[in-house]
């Protein structure tokens, strides 16, 4: 059984232009120990996703369909004060940047052992900075900077302090949304490998949002690219990397760069985002796409099953 | 640049305060287009030489006098009507004033830092410091009454440093900011870079001072003109008031009392609602809406 | 049209330190020794290469090419002279033939500007020609990093576009009056992965047609082999390392090039 089934999930925003959607008819399932990748430019929806999942999203934003089964329970059908029990202790997020949102004038032990006050009422202080230790020496942070302020932390400590943060309630589910920006290769490398490392001892589940899909590359067991609100492929790492079936993915791989692939041009293309409020009722990607036909810009396309893991959404892909 | 003014409009539209104030001042600019009126229809309702050949003294309200006569028998409301008009002259002349002085000042402190900032910051800091209102008594008192176009340009002069530390602060950050490192790798000269870049971004926050600076403006005119000091041959609402109080007529004329004293209340408050719902264009962070993905 | 024996940018054992403000305790006051005598000949026509990580002082080199910053010590050479400390005159024609693209779109480009107002700017500082005769050019400039037709894009401003738009803009307005030399910092690191490539291909079509020199600095050694012809790796304010990419890359010598070689992300399918 599933951890997290998100079936149809659609979230729009209310501008001053209109009603956004944000988010179209997205589903994936998500089981215990597992880790899912979500990968799309800026402005496809996955921190939309992110931010529902954890019950965060901004007073404009309504979700209009669809339905978030954690642990068999409905998210969009609980009170506030239901999903206030869930956050943090069962589903944690790192959110994009967070390590810039560590308070300056506290230590660092301090922020993490508030954060475990304040969602375990029973726990003494004592055993709150306990718990603090042993989640530093899991995410691999000298127990001596501890006490720092996090102004004295690098770039790559503060977001291991963060993802000690989003354990520090022993969550199943962990959203990490785009945790290694604004981090250098080797540091990045050191947060995924600690990130995957954690994932394989404490068997939490993870759902990764970047919008690069090299971050995803090694550290995910299932793969989900989205294009302007939509899911347009979905399956296996290894079967989406190996045989892409989207046309949008298949140009997203071909811009990671790697070191041991040949050095090829890649032809690219950037076109307009797609117009969100009054969506076209045909394939979103159409104007981007390289193998568009005629009938691709008039009918809406529909999943190709192209294996029992792997799905495509695009009639080019049979 | 006409997108952005109607998004700021539409967003200025939501707030009440905003609106109310917008509504007083439209009336207020009204009262002053109005006020070139009465004297063409007939002479005897100039505000300042219009006396009713009838009526030689202080009468209240009546349908030849909608608002009464003042102590020689002059149409109050003429005189409030006027009064809008100086008002606003003084109010955003010497604000306006004040502000470009304040903002150029600013700009150049910010943007040259070291011993250029300190003297103009040090001098800002001497000129705040000063009470404006009792430097003005105590000039006029040594040089006679005072054309009231002096007093705007006193006002002017007194109040520019405030306006001048925040549009510095402004500049101390926007300095830093890679568009301008970028005017200064394109070859851009210093003057260029203060006047050219750095001022449409500091302007929004001058002009949202403006609205502040008219207040105190008017204030400081009306309080003048109360406490005798004021330009004798301009009818101002302080001068109505100095009018009342030195003819003995503050407790028996309260149709001659209350309308600019009210006005004077009105207008202020007025420009403050407007500055305030400006605040709210400006920044967007004290939208009530919280802003589109 | 690489020419081996003309180095157009040279630094000559260049440092720069900076200190951290000043602080209530004076024993908080830091010194950070951004470059450490640093040498380094840029030969014309080529895409240069610097990798480093965020303080390695690939940045500052940049900045210190493009005269935001002064070195502390030693000497910048521009086609032979010496222009590590020239003013008036001599830098505003120093400017016209040394340029930079800024890392982030979000922040380079004035928001009162108007494209046109933006990408002009270059022209209008250095007096080039009238208002017809600018238009053309910039014309020829958005034309040249893909933002077609160019005059629906005259009267836009920044905060109408994309990150990626608004960095080709940046483009636009660095290579307007052509010059020889520009220096691109991290120009892809605020944009997605998908956009970057993108502007990749932008910076090696106006190399091929302009002939112009470029550095290019990134933290991403994979980046740096897709456009460059030579790489150098900086850490901690030394060069480590230099030569072709494809040298580098296959026989790293020094162990930080290693490391970076190793945390790169692999496609390992």
């Amino acid at each position: 059984m599933a951890l997290l089934t998100v079936k149809n999930l659609s979230v729009g925003y209310h501008t001053r232009k209109g009603f956004l959607k944000s988010v179209q008819g997205v589903s994936f399932a998500l089981d215990q120990g597992k880790s899912l990748g979500l990968v799309g430019e800026s402005g496809c929806g996955k921190t939309t996703i992110g931010m529902a999942l954890m019950g965060l999203l901004p007073d404009n934003a309504s979700v209009t369909n669809g339905e978030i089964l954690f642990e068999d329970q409905d998210l969009l059908k609980m009170s506030k004060k239901e999903i206030r029990q869930i956050r943090w202790k069962k589903i944690a997020m790192i959110f994009q940047a967070a390590m810039n949102a560590l308070n300056p004038v506290h230590r660092v032990s301090e922020q993490i052992s508030e954060a475990i006050l304040a969602h375990d009422a029973d726990i003494s202080e004592e055993a709150a900075m306990k718990q603090v230790e042993s989640l530093f020496q899991l995410v691999g942070i000298p127990p001596d900077r501890m006490r720092d302020y996090p102004h004295h932390y690098s770039g790559g400590m503060k977001q291991r302090a963060i993802i000690a943060m989003a354990l520090a309630c022993h969550p199943s589910l962990i959203i990490a949304d785009e945790p290694t920006t604004a981090l250098d290769v080797i540091v990045q490398e050191q947060i995924l490998s600690a990130i995957k490392d954690l994932q394989n001892k404490l068997k939490i589940s993870v759902i990764f949002i970047s919008h690069d899909i090299a971050v995803v590359a090694d550290v995910c067991d299932n793969i989900g690219i989205m294009f302007a609100s939509q899911l347009v492929e979905y399956g296996r790492i290894e079967e989406v990397f190996h045989a892409p079936m989207h046309p949008y993915t298949k140009s997203l791989l071909a811009s990671y760069l790697t070191l041991d692939k040949d050095v090829v041009q890649v032809n690219s293309y950037i076109g307009k985002t797609p117009d969100l409020i009054n969506p076209t009722t045909g394939c979103l990607f159409c104007e981007r796409c390289s193998v568009a036909e005629a009938t691709c810009s008039l009918r809406a396309p529909e999943w190709v099953n192209i294996s029992l893991t792997h799905k495509a959404l695009c009639y080019q892909c049979k | 640049m006409v997108e952005r003014f109607l998004e700021g409009w539409s967003v200025y539209k939501e707030n009440l305060i905003g609106k109310i104030g917008l509504t007083l001042l439209a009336i207020f600019a009204l009262m002053a287009i109005c006020s070139f009126f009465p004297p063409i229809i007939d002479p005897m309702y100039h505000p300042m030489t219009g006396v009713d050949p009838q009526i030689s003294h202080s009468t209240s309200p009546s349908w030849r006098h909608w608002l009464g006569t003042d102590f020689i028998g002059r149409d109050i409301l003429c005189q409030l009507l006027a009064g809008a008009r100086i008002a606003f002259m003084v109010g955003i002349s010497a604000a306006f004033m004040s502000i470009f002085l304040g903002t150029v000042v600013g700009m150049i402190a910010g943007y040259s830092g070291k011993i250029v900032d300190t003297l103009l910051m040090r001098l800002a800091d001497m000129i705040l410091v000063m009470p404006t209102l009792l430097i003005v008594l105590i000039l006029s008192s040594l040089f006679g009454q005072l054309n009231i176009w002096t007093i705007v340009l006193l006002i002017a002069l007194f109040r520019w440093p405030g306006v001048s530390r925040v549009i510095r602060a402004q500049t101390l950050s926007l300095k830093e900011r890679p568009f301008i490192e970028a005017a200064k790798v394109a070859g851009a000269s210093h003057f260029r870079i203060i006047f050219r870049h750095i001022m449409p971004n500091v302007l929004p926050l001058s002009l949202l001072y403006m609205t502040f600076r008219v207040t105190s403006a008017i204030i400081i005119e009306a309080a003048l003109a109360f406490l005798g000091f004021g330009d004798p041959s301009t009818v101002s609402w302080g001068m109505m008031l100095q009018w009342v109080w030195k003819t003995g007529h503050m407790f028996q004329a309260p149709y001659w009392l209350l309308p600019p004293g009210i006005c004077i209340s009105l207008l202020t408050l007025s420009f403050y609602m407007l500055g305030r719902a400006m605040e709210e264009v400006l920044d967007p962070r004290l939208r009530k809406e919280i802003a589109q993905e | 049209m690489k020419d081996p024996n003309k180095v157009i940018i040279k630094l000559e054992n260049i440092s720069k330190t900076f200190r951290t403000r000043a602080s209530l305790f004076k024993g908080d006051q830091k010194e950070v020794m951004a470059l450490k005598q640093v040498s380094l000949n840029i030969y014309r026509g080529e895409i240069f290469g610097l990798v480093g990580e965020s303080g390695s002082g690939k940045t500052t080199t940049g900045r210190l090419i493009v005269k935001l910053e002064e070195p502390d010590d030693g000497k910048l050479l521009l086609d032979g002279n010496d222009i590590t400390k020239i003013k008036g005159k001599a830098l505003k024609n120093f400017r016209r033939k040394v340029q930079m693209i800024f890392q982030d779109p979000y922040q380079s480009l004035n928001p009162y500007f108007s494209v046109y107002d933006s990408v002009s700017e270059p022209l209008v500082v250095h007096n080039v020609g009238n208002s017809e005769i600018r238009k053309d050019m910039v014309r020829e400039s958005l034309n040249s990093v893909g933002l077609a037709p160019p005059d629906d894009f005259f009267y836009r401003y920044p905060h109408q576009m994309s990150g990626g738009q608004r960095q080709r803009i940046a483009i636009a307005r660095a290579m307007v009056l052509k010059p020889e030399f520009v220096v691109a910092d991290e120009p892809t690191s605020m944009l997605d992965a998908s956009i970057a490539i993108h502007i990749f291909n932008i910076l090696s079509e106006i190399q091929k047609k302009l002939n112009v020199t470029f550095l290019f600095i990134t933290h991403s050694l994979a980046a740096a082999r897709y456009l460059c012809d030579r790489i150098a790796v900086i850490y901690k304010g030394e060069l480590v390392e230099i030569g072709s990419a494809e040298n580098i890359i296959q026989n790293p010598s020094h162990p930080y090039t290693r490391a970076l070689i190793n945390a790169h992300p692999r496609f390992r399918f």
